[in-house]
């Protein structure tokens, strides 16, 4: 079936993050892989943030409000012509208190939805997580396209929320499209990605028993190529896709390509991991749960907790029905961040 | 072979004492097979059965009368652990075939490769059992159902179409009168097939007598102990025998006897948890089970569907029978489904002196209990995909679930120590192979044994992923010939 036209506008929230300023620049500058004609709305939270988009596209019109406040959302909306799609990104992951989950996560996919549908507006594309369907009950096991729902703690919970929120509108009449995107990496990533490339050159890397657990994992490219198939692709409202890279990593091999990546751009790696007990996993686990229930939220440890696990998810559908084709892996991604990291001047 | 055989010989056992050059133990799955081959070989083969001989048809089928009359103990028997599983066994001339839900599976080629080199089995070559499987198909009329496969089944296969899972309809060993439907069909179990050939080439057969032990002197055993129909002793004296008691009693006879190396230490199961799912519309079958299975998720998980009878649903509604009981008053809409796993715990048969009946335990794993909650949750998102207006999971508590977020509370609070964790499989307590850790060799002689040999379920590895029948029956006839090839009957 032939693609949806481009849209004669599109509208991205969470604008600022880091998904979002690599949907900025892709859709939104001449160097960009998908880069369109037309006026790109970006919702930012304050002119910071505006500075930050406008740093990277000229182009893009910064609009100052928040997924929390509807009024503000009216305000990025009015006077979109109907063939608008909106690219719903703005989340918070690792927050100062659990209640910041269910405001952003839950309550922002809601109010934008709502607004999208209110608007009349071609298409809304909502990036979830993996955290509504937990970890995988084996190391062997794969999430299929279609899962229970099993959230993890108060950001599984919460996205899990934002989901239903969105199907909700689906039922009224919005044309809404989930992109669930794994654990991600690549340029413009946010400064706990570069303790991550600390870790692994120290040969700190946390690994849990025999470091077999499986990782899906998304290069941001790959990731902005399946947000824009999902936008483009003609189907029915509500479905929903695994976006990752081709296949799965085992931590030992997540650990093993990162080092050899660092070393091929010139780093001195100590080879090894930091190994630990499985047990220690399910403390630490237990531990955020804890924490978590007190509605305070320590990243540390809820890293740790999810790191025992498996999450591997299996994007058979998004290639056959949308023809995503994830161009970059784990080696080649990795080298593209840490030249970026380089050329940024952050020290790994 | 298929349609009625001539009337087979069968009676109680009454003789203080018998001969016969071939003992074997147990009429199911591995005993008859063995007693058709060795028979048919020239043989003089005699098969003694604990259970009563029952004629297909003449008991309505997964029925509580049923489940007295050819069951052992009433249908459940429990082994011990947290959580307990319970777990059921044919006990009557056929066994288990009598009783079961007559799925059909072969092994699994990567199974019978891994089981190769896993546990050194010599000569296992998967094109010479392939050739055994279609003897086997042929013997026992695997087939597919005629016409529309039932609403029950019909269930499995929409709602995992829908869901895009891998489904698949299992064929059984059956027939069906000419024009007749899904549900019309007569199961071709050990009493109607290699039972009456057995029989045709001379074996006899002796119901109602049960073997407590053998009599060992250094490598070999020389007579069985038994008790007759009426409950007095009797002795059978033999030059080879055949446990074939299935995988609980088989292990507990051996031991009985004082063959106790190795055997009965590695019980495994597939561990199941059920649920009940409540449609729009009728579509409860009491006398039949689904032919579809799931197998997206295998061989770690799959799906299929239960006997349903009104006493089975209310059995599955019991474990938060106050919220559930409502769904029992519309039976007819209502359906049991399983999903089961294939386990990493293990398990124990241990013979208990001055005890009929041997102590059985078995521990999940973490992995396990992770697997059976995944299966559960699995499950019921196949039933809502179906159009399941109300799931009932089988567990302590557990919510009725209407919708995916439903499903949620589901995950949280699903606890294997809380659910009804049942299995009918049963396997690898007297494991075959070369590997140190093997109780019996290659082809089933006990280790250390000149005349015993196991051929049940009790001989395979470990829990195969698929129905055991097909496989059981396979490697039986398997070691049977391999046994004829070297022990040329006399005269
Ligand atoms: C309810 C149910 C449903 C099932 N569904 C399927 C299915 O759909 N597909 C499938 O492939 N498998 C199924 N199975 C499993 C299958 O029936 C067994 O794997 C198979 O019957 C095992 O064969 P066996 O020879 O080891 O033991 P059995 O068939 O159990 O036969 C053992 C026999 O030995 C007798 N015996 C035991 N001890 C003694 C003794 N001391 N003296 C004399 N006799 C003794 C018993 O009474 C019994 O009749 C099911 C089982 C059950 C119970």
């Amino acid at each position: 079936m032939d693609d949806l036209a481009l849209p004669a506008a599109t509208v991205i929230t969470g604008s600022a993050g880091w998904l979002g300023r690599a949907l900025v620049h892709h859709l939104a500058t001449d160097a960009g892989d998908h880069a369109r004609d037309g006026e790109v709305r970006a919702l930012v939270l304050n002119q910071t943030e505006a500075d930050a988009v406008h740093a990277v596209s000229a182009r893009a019109r910064a609009i100052i409000g928040s997924v929390t406040d509807p009024d503000s959302l009216e305000r990025l909306l009015v006077g979109l012509p109907p063939d608008t799609d909106v690219i719903h990104t703005a989340g918070v992951i690792h927050p100062a208190k659990v209640s910041d989950f269910f405001a952003v996560n839950a309550g922002g996919a809601a109010n934008v939805a709502a607004a999208v549908q209110r608007a009349g507006l071609r298409r809304m594309v909502h990036v979830s997580s993996n955290s509504p369907f937990g970890t995988n009950a084996s190391d062997e096991d794969t999430f299929r396209a279609h899962e229970p729902y099993n959230p993890y703690l108060g950001y599984g919970e919460s996205k899990m929320q934002g989901e239903l929120a969105v199907l909700d509108q689906v039922q009224a009449g919005l044309d809404a499209v989930i992109v669930r995107p794994p654990w991600f990496y690549g340029p413009l990533q946010p400064p706990r990605q570069t303790t991550f490339f600390r870790l692994v050159r120290g040969g700190r890397f946390p690994k849990f028993g025999a470091g077999m657990q499986r990782r899906s994992m998304v290069y941001v490219d790959n990731l902005v190529q399946g947000i824009v198939r999902a936008e483009l692709t003609p189907g029915p409202s509500g479905r929903a896709y695994w976006i990752a890279d081709e296949r799965a990593y085992t931590v030992n091999e997540i650990i093993e390509t990162v080092g050899r990546a660092l070393t091929d751009e010139g780093y001195e790696v100590k080879p090894g991991a930091m190994a630990l007990p499985v047990i220690a996993g399910r403390v630490a686990e237990r531990a955020d749960r804890i924490i978590q229930s007190t509605g305070r939220y320590q990243q540390q440890l809820h890293v740790m907790g999810e790191m025992a696990h498996s999450i591997a998810c299996d994007i058979g559908a998004a290639q056959t029905e949308l023809g995503y084709r994830p161009a970059v892996a784990l080696y080649e991604g990795m080298r593209r961040s840490i030249q970026w990291c380089r050329r940024e001047g952050l020290e790994l | 072979m298929t349609g009625p055989a001539s009337t087979p010989i069968h009676t109680p056992a009454t003789e203080a004492r018998y001969d016969a050059e071939i003992l074997i133990i147990g009429s199911g799955a591995g005993g008859a097979t063995t007693a058709a081959l060795l028979a048919e070989a020239g043989f003089d083969v005699l098969v003694v059965e604990e259970g009563d001989w029952v004629e297909q048809g003449s008991v309505v089928s997964f029925s509580l009368e049923q489940m007295d009359r050819q069951y052992r103990s009433g249908g459940v028997t429990v082994a011990l652990g947290l959580p307990s599983i319970a777990y059921t066994e044919g006990r009557c001339a056929g066994g288990g075939t009598e009783v079961n839900s007559g799925l059909y599976r072969r092994p699994p080629a990567e199974l019978l490769e891994r089981w190769r080199s896993q546990y050194h089995i010599r000569d296992l070559d998967p094109d010479e059992m392939y050739v055994i499987a279609d003897e086997i198909e042929s013997a026992i009329n695997v087939t597919t159902v005629p016409g529309a496969v039932s609403a029950p089944s019909a269930v499995l296969r929409r709602g995992a179409d829908a869901l895009a899972w891998q489904n698949s309809e299992s064929p059984r060993w059956m027939t069906y009168p000419p024009g007749g439907s899904a549900s019309s069909g007569q199961r071709q179990s050990m009493t109607r097939t290699y039972l009456p050939r057995a029989q045709r080439a001379g074996a006899r057969l002796l119901t109602q007598c049960r073997v407590r032990k053998l009599s060992i002197s250094g490598t070999s055993a020389s007579d069985a102990d038994v008790v007759l129909a009426d409950g007095s002793p009797g002795r059978i004296h033999f030059r080879h025998v055949f446990v074939c008691g299935g995988a609980i009693h088989t292990p507990a006879l051996l031991q009985r006897s004082g063959l106790r190396e190795r055997i009965g230490d590695t019980l495994a199961v597939h561990p199941t948890v059920k649920l009940a799912a409540r449609f729009a519309e009728p579509i409860n079958i009491p006398d039949d089970v689904p032919v579809h299975q799931v197998k997206e998720f295998a061989p770690e998980i799959s799906f299929g569907g239960s006997a349903s009878h009104p006493g089975l649903v209310a059995l599955a509604l019991a474990d938060n029978w106050g919220e559930f009981s409502h769904a029992l008053h519309e039976w007819e809409r209502v359906c049991v489904y399983y999903a089961a796993i294939t386990s990493e715990g293990k398990g124990r048969v241990k013979a208990i002196p001055g005890l009929r009946d041997p102590l059985v335990t078995y521990n999940l794993t973490a992995r396990d209990k992770q697997l059976l909650r995944s299966g559960l949750s699995r499950l019921t998102l196949l039933m809502l995909a179906a159009g399941a207006d109300e799931v009932y999971p089988s567990y302590h508590n557990a919510p009725v679930v209407r919708s995916s977020a439903d499903i949620a509370s589901l995950q949280r609070s699903f606890a294997a120590t809380k659910a009804t964790v049942m299995t009918v499989h049963l396997c690898s307590t007297v494991p075959i192979g070369e590997h140190p850790r093997c109780a019996a060799g290659s082809f089933g002689q006990v280790r250390g044994m000149r005349n015993v040999w196991v051929n049940d379920a009790s001989m395979l590895p470990d829990a195969p992923g698929v129905n055991p029948q097909g496989s059981v029956m396979a490697f039986a006839i398997r070691n049977a010939q391999r046994f004829i090839e070297t022990e040329r009957p006399h005269g």
